[in-house]
């Protein structure tokens, strides 16, 4: 039991890290809480499934897997980043010199309209997500462990290191790290500050098409609601972490992750939400900068 | 500032103004229900039911009321399964002047709307809430046209008990009134035949990951899991059942889940599930006609709900046609005093609203359809 809890919490871990690196991204350049971030990820699971339609009505779904998979992910990675670069130029931008709470608002407004927009476009239905891998499963230390469980943890991680080498071995990385330090010394040294926060949104939204794709392909059922929650989830485990803290928002996506797949477990399945939420109340009280505070640049400075 | 308050009057004159011309003489039923959001299915049941009824009605001219041929208009309401929003809708059917309801889906809705329409003397009939309470307040205007959680708990437990032999049984539901409900009905007729189940829990209506629950559900080996609640949960708890964690206990829930969603979405992981649900309408031969007028006028099969929501508005409006009147008090008692016959057969409500005979039957997914069982 123990071991099966593990792995539930596991997989649910790399996908909420996933969206929480967006959210810690952001805030670390911005100091903005990029509340559709959330719905960005929604997105990423609709466009998945439209691209399997697609696929499958021209029939490469059958001929080659491996296509498949790359275009089931990429298109909605692509999809979603120039969502984030718009949403950035649209929503942000303009009121980059206002109040901090004038970006938030509409940040909210952003994810209202998003929802509602896919809501009537899409429909209010559920939707199923074809399952594209077959991969069977397997027996591991008495846990009932699914090859797509393991895919998606392999996927997860992939992209998070990879992450990891864009922001410390890549011009462009540099340029993020400075940016996140001090944007006004970044933009006198000759970095691009608006291409630099154009290119983090659009990161950010990568990471969250590509859990919204595994989310999509996990439970084989997507609805325009499921922003909301995931996206709350993932600010938990960014906060948790260490909001701005890259390595923060991973262990904060995976330690919630856990800490909610025990809880539900052992204790009550029912009060699952309220237990994630007051292990955030908890470490504010105690660590108001979370587990591994500090921002990105400042963890991260090699 | 002069101009402002000038335009201001003007305003609120055009407001009085246009109150009295809405008023034009039709009969006006609401019809309420979670039109949009995730249990829009439902919705559209009841509203493509009622919209039958009142087709029906006004092309024959309408309901005879007073010597008069009055026409049948509709109200929409969707209350998206949030039990404020039905008491707003229930205020908004009360001020516009609704004579009859016919709502609403969920029975969490329904019971706090009740109160309005109870307290306003409107006839209100449920197509499809089961949860006891509702007709169990004491309100002599409260009706439901289909059959109650106890009924369907009872029919399950036996099932469980008699058919799959089972003895040690997971119960899961979704805390709403409807899903504990009935879980807890089942749980008691299980009781009842001697099986005391392994595990209880409740469930987060909106989550996605049952993993864990599921897990330590599956510690205590269960040959069943029964569920109390609506299908999209119920797609991702059989789903992972299955796919997750190699479950392979039977899967047994109620009619919130009789969509085809279920097993068009979890696709193979529901296959072999059981719900119960009352039998088969297409056995029915006073329901024929409204089958294939269904099919002509929205293209596709009548869903679970349908035939009640069209049997709802089709009692209101021939009580209103019998009585001569729209005093709620009257059309309640009349609706009462006999056994009337409707597509879906003959119904007699008794004193507290509920029908008399409600057979619920069990239905298994076959071959990606629901098929009777016995």
């Amino acid at each position: 039991m123990l071991t099966q809890q593990i792995v539930n919490g596991i997989v649910v871990g790399s996908v909420y890290a996933l969206i929480a690196l967006g959210y810690t991204l952001v805030y670390g350049i911005l100091q903005l809480i990029n509340f559709a971030h959330g719905e960005i990820y929604m997105m990423g699971a609709y466009v998945g499934i439209a691209v399997l339609a697609v696929l499958g009505a021209m029939g490469v779904t059958e001929q080659s897997l491996a296509i498949s998979i790359l275009l089931v992910f990429l298109v909605p990675m692509v999809y979603c980043a120039a969502y984030g670069v718009t949403l950035e130029r649209v929503a942000y931008r303009p009121l980059r010199r206002a109040p901090r709470l004038s970006p938030l608002i509409s940040a909210i407004g952003m994810s209202i309209f998003l929802q509602n927009y896919v809501q009537v476009a899409q429909g209010a239905r559920e939707r199923a997500f074809p399952n594209l891998l077959h991969l069977g499963s397997f027996e591991l230390m008495g846990a009932h462990v699914s090859g797509l469980q393991v895919f998606i943890l392999a996927a997860a991680l992939a992209m998070m290191a990879g992450l990891q080498v864009f922001i410390h071995k890549t011009r462009l990385g540099r340029a993020m790290r400075a940016t996140a330090l001090d944007r006004t010394m970044a933009s006198l040294v000759g970095v691009d500050v608006n291409r630099v926060i154009a290119m983090t949104f659009a990161i950010g939204s990568i990471l969250a098409a590509v859990a919204g794709v595994m989310v999509g392909m996990y439970y084989g059922v997507v609805n325009h609601y499921i922003g909301f929650v995931a996206g709350i989830k993932a600010f938990t485990a960014a906060v948790l972490g260490g909001i701005g803290n890259v390595t923060g928002a991973l262990l904060g996506g995976f330690l919630l992750a856990l800490l909610e797949s025990f809880w539900a477990g052992y204790v009550s399945a029912v009060y699952k939400d309220v237990f994630a939420f007051a292990v955030l109340i908890v470490v504010l009280i105690f660590r108001p900068e979370g587990i591994l505070g500090g921002s990105a640049a400042e963890t991260d400075r090699s | 500032m002069r101009k402002w308050t000038l335009f201001l009057i003007a305003l609120c004159a055009a407001l009085v103004l246009s109150v009295p011309a809405r008023a034009a003489e039709m009969i006006k039923i609401g019809v309420a229900g979670p039109l949009t959001g995730d249990q829009a299915a439902f919705g559209e049941m009841l509203k493509n039911g009622a919209l039958l009824a009142m087709e029906e009605w006004n092309a024959k001219g309408g309901v005879t009321l007073r010597g008069k041929k009055v026409k049948v208009d509709l109200l929409w309401g969707d209350d998206r399964h949030d039990p404020r929003e039905g008491v707003s809708i229930a205020h908004k059917f009360v001020n516009s002047g609704a004579v009859g309801v016919v709502g609403h889906f969920n029975s969490s809705v329904s019971i706090p709307a009740s109160t309005v329409y109870a307290e306003a003397g409107i006839v209100q009939i449920t197509p499809a809430s089961t949860n006891p309470k509702l007709t169990e307040q004491g309100f002599k205007t409260v009706f439901r046209a289909c059959g109650r959680d106890d009924q369907q708990g009872q029919v399950a437990a036996a099932f469980i008990v008699n058919k799959l032999k089972a003895k040690n049984v997971a119960i899961l539901h979704d805390k709403t009134t409807y899903g504990q409900g009935l879980a807890d009905e089942t749980q008691r007729f299980l009781g009842q035949l001697g099986v005391k189940p392994v595990f209880y829990s409740g469930i987060v209506q909106g989550d996605k990951d049952f993993t864990p629950v599921l897990t330590a559900a599956k510690q205590k080996n269960p040959e069943v899991v029964f569920f109390g609640g609506i299908h999209p949960e119920a797609i991702l708890l059989v789903k992972q059942m299955r796919e997750r964690l190699g479950m392979e206990a039977a899967f047994v829930t109620g009619d919130g889940v009789y969509v085809d969603e279920f097993f068009k979405i979890a696709g193979k992981a529901a296959e072999g599930s059981y719900v119960t649900f009352t039998p088969d309408q297409a056995k029915i031969q006073a329901a024929q006609g409204v089958i294939t007028k269904h099919r002509e006028r929205f293209g596709k099969e009548v869903g679970a709900y349908t035939i009640y929501a069209y049997v709802a508005a089709n009692l209101i409006l021939n009580s209103i046609q019998e009585t001569n009147t729209t005093a709620g008090q009257r059309l309640a008692n009349h609706l009462r005093s006999k056994a009337w016959s409707t597509a879906l057969g003959k119904i007699q409500f008794n004193a507290k609203g509920d029908v008399l005979e409600s057979p619920y039957v069990v239905w298994q997914v076959k071959g990606g359809k629901f098929v009777q069982v016995n």
